[in-house]
């Protein structure tokens, strides 16, 4: 609803805006014209039509500057010369008649904009005509005693010229009016600025060499305009070469990256909707496996030009994200929109023919697709990337050739999952019973404190799951650890010791095999880091190590220090307090520590009195 | 004045898209109703030969020119889709309009025809020889259509010409171009097309 509600402003305000200027416009024209050409001599008619000409070829080679594409044309150079040698009525006629002829060049644009331009271009026309006559100018040849006069003119045809056409962005398109102004500002300021000299140099040319002079001047631009354009025109090629993938067409990884920055910005600017989607194809390895590496690429090239042509039409930005994955960056698009979009892709590429589907598992071709929907909260790139790619993957855990949401999933659906995955890693912690009973139970409870603190610091299911896993799965890599050393009574040695501390290695590189505990990796690697920096197996410090897995380290020690042992003293709840404390900062993160020793200091009554 | 837009046209056209390439599209021209151009300008002759002979055809020689321009328009007009055409169209159109509008003659600019020789100056004060133009007055209609713009020095000729004369022109030249200049775009969609396939 509130949508609407500011279209409707928007939809206002650009009327209102169009009626102003052409109002306006028409205005200063009749004022300043009054149909003065009525009575013009054959003479006179002939420079209208030269300077009319030159402003209209001015403006068909109409060339853009590098990076964003702003259009520039040599014509207000023309007009300005206009002004300070012939006045401001006969100006106005010129940019009569140009834009008659224009109108009837340009057909294809519609006719309203043919209007606002002219309207825009009197008002600009008159109020530079007004200042440099306020300012002392006269009309006739360039004097140097009039300088400020010539600055002044130029300064408001330049000042308002930029305004009004910044505020048109700004009302039609809807774009940042300051973002368009600097924008505006900073490409073209120079060449705008040599068009305003270039118009002293028209003046001297046409006060004395009349037609001919106009004629060079004319020459010269043109030149000038094709040369630009040409470099233009090769800037995009060079650009275009860099910013697509070779195979495909589509766009390169390095482009959607640039892409999808810009675009978040633009969403949390102007709150629009903004859907990132992924796509792979199902059992592609398979695919290769069995016709080839070329007919693999075929198909690859097969889905990159379907996708061309099903999303040629939107304004969606299609790259190839590597190998057999692609993103669809889709602007204004939510979540539901993005999923119907792409289910309906889908089923088009399951009814689409292409050699070699018939071993495909589902009989066609058809990809998985993970979407994710922008939200103000997100701030980096990455972590929507990331979002895209988990529904991705839940999407193929399902079956594949489906398309999932982020998130979407119910959440009897995500306990299941969760209680599926927690059963899991249990099983492979069902070899620590026989190797080292300790860890195992270990695991366990530091599990359970995990899920306590996840509720206490009140993570997002996302970070939940991983958080409590991770706990659950820390200690993985010490089933590497001979039995001999996990149950030795004695004090290690330092080789023993060595290769306990490797335990986070291997267990990173356990997670690392499969895809599904990916994500858990860093609470297994990083679960002995500390936080001044000492610990292993990288020596992170501080922030360097992620939140999440500093407060593992601390529910690791506690539990650790609490836990009962034979022949070993075991330390109260109330003495292990002291000891985090004693640690807080030099081992473990401050801020944590305190949360988990208030959650602990919180927990300690009650499990008292159950005790009672 | 239509050469100059000819010769113009030819000279850019030949330098920007190669001889080899300008030849061979000039051999395959086409023009619909392309034979009834010469047609036209033979009878525009023939109509021209008969007022001097006759006075009794010089009465509706007037109507007999305007439907010859019209002629001639309707075949332009067959030929819109074609680059150019449309400004030969508009060119030729105004040039008939303001002839049409001062009893089928072009008007001429006293001050404009100060370049001209001053024998031909003086042919057109008098009116002593009947040609297609007359010298301009405040009677005349719509004068800024006539021949109102001097061509003299630097320009390689020296003639009056009016500004439908340079629509006109500026079609023939873009025509040119289209026919002689290779399209980028449509050869670099071409060569993709063929590098799919």
């Amino acid at each position: 609803m509130p949508n609407w509600k500011t279209a409707i402003a928007k939809l206002h305000l650009s009327h209102l805006y169009v009626l102003a200027i052409c109002l306006t416009g028409l205005g200063l024209f009749t004022m300043y014209n009054r149909g003065a050409f009525i009575h013009y001599t054959t003479p006179t008619w002939v420079w209208v039509y030269a300077l009319s000409g030159a402003a209209v070829v001015l403006t068909v080679f109409t060339f853009q500057l590098p990076p964003q594409g702003n259009g520039l044309s040599l014509d207000s150079s023309v007009y300005l010369a206009c002004i300070f040698v012939f006045g401001p009525a006969f100006s106005l006629t010129v940019l009569l008649v140009s834009s008659a002829m224009i109108f009837l060049i340009e057909r294809k644009t519609i006719w309203w904009k043919h209007l606002i331009n002219f309207a825009i271009y009197s008002v600009i026309i008159a109020s530079a005509s007004f200042t440099y006559a306020a300012l002392g100018g006269v009309r006739g040849p360039l004097l140097d005693g009039h300088l400020s006069a010539y600055a002044g003119g130029m300064a408001v045809y330049f000042i308002l010229n930029t305004m009004l056409i910044a505020f048109y962005y700004y009302v039609f398109y809807n774009e940042n009016l300051y973002e368009t102004l600097k924008g505006m500002l900073k490409d073209t300021i120079i060449a705008y600025l040599s068009t305003l000299v270039l118009a002293l140099v028209l003046v001297i040319l046409l006060y004395h060499n009349h037609i001919f002079g106009l004629a060079l001047f004319l020459c010269l631009s043109v030149l000038l305009s094709y040369a630009f354009k040409r470099m233009f025109a090769m800037y995009r090629d060079i650009e275009e070469r860099a910013n697509r993938d070779l195979r495909t067409g589509l766009f390169n990884h390095s482009y959607f990256e640039l892409t999808l920055e810009e675009e978040m910005r633009k969403s949390r600017s102007t709150g629009s909707s903004l859907s990132l989607a992924m796509i792979d194809i199902d059992d592609f390895k398979k695919y290769n496996d069995h016709f080839g590496h070329l007919k693999g690429d075929g198909l690859i090239v097969f889905l990159a030009e379907l996708l061309k042509k099903e999303c040629g039409s939107e304004e969606m930005v299609v790259s190839r994200y590597g190998g057999e994955e692609f993103t669809l960056l889709m602007p204004s698009y939510d979540t539901d929109q993005a999923k119907r979009f792409l289910d309906r892709l889908r089923k088009t590429l399951n009814n689409s023919h292409f050699e070699g589907a018939e071993i495909f598992p589902q009989g066609c071709l058809s990809f998985s697709s993970g979407i994710a929907g922008y939200r103000t909260d997100i701030h980096d790139k990455s972590e929507l990337v990331d979002q895209a790619d988990q529904a991705l993957y839940y999407a193929k855990k399902q079956g594949k050739n489906m398309v999932h949401v982020y998130g979407h999933q119910s959440l009897l659906e995500q306990d299941i999952d969760f209680s599926q995955d927690v059963r899991d890693i249990e099983q492979q912690l069902n070899l620590f019973m026989y190797k080292d009973m300790e860890t195992f139970k270990h695991s366990k409870r530091v599990f359970r404190y995990a899920v306590d603190i996840s509720e206490v610091l009140s993570l997002d299911s996302l970070s939940k799951r991983q958080f409590t896993l991770g706990a659950l799965i820390h200690d993985i890599g010490k089933l590497e650890i001979p039995w001999g050393i996990l149950n030795k009574k004695e004090k290690l040695t330092p080789e023993e010791w060595e290769m306990v501390k490797w335990h986070v290695t291997w267990g990173k590189q356990m997670a690392l095999m499969g895809d599904k505990f990916k994500d858990l990796a860093p609470y297994i690697e990083l679960h002995h880091e500390r936080y001044d920096g000492k610990g292993y197996p990288h020596g992170f410090k501080g922030e360097e190590i992620p939140r999440l897995c500093r407060m593992l380290t601390i529910i690791d020690s506690f539990d650790a220090m609490t836990t009962e042992r034979p022949y070993q003293p075991t330390k109260s709840v109330e003495e292990a307090i002291v000891e985090l404390r004693a640690c807080a900062g030099s081992q473990f993160d401050p801020e944590l520590t305190e949360l988990f020793i208030s959650y602990i200091e919180s927990r300690q009554p009650r499990t008292t009195e159950a005790a009672v | 004045m239509v050469y100059d837009g000819i010769v113009l046209g030819l000279t850019v056209g030949l330098l920007r898209g190669g001889f080899r390439y300008g030849l061979t599209r000039f051999g395959s021209l086409r023009i619909r109703g392309g034979l009834w151009f010469p047609l036209l300008l033979l009878l525009q002759f023939v109509v021209f030969e008969l007022n001097d002979r006759s006075s009794a055809f010089a009465s509706f020689s007037g109507i007999f020119f305007a439907a010859v321009y019209v002629a001639g328009l309707y075949i332009l007009w067959l030929n819109r889709r074609t680059p150019g055409f449309l400004f030969i169209l508009g060119g030729v159109f105004l040039n008939f309009l303001v002839m049409a509008v001062n009893g089928g003659k072009m008007p001429v600019s006293l001050e404009a025809a100060k370049v001209l020789d001053p024998y031909y100056v003086h042919i057109l004060q008098t009116g002593a020889v009947v040609t297609k133009h007359f010298l301009m007055d405040s009677a005349t209609r719509l004068p800024f259509l006539g021949d109102i713009i001097p061509l003299s020095r630097p320009y390689p000729r020296t003639q009056v010409i009016s500004v439908g004369d340079i629509v006109m022109n500026v079609g023939i030249f873009l025509y040119l171009q289209h026919i002689l200049v290779p399209d980028r775009k449509r050869i670099r969609a071409q060569e993709m097309e063929a590098g799919q396939s």
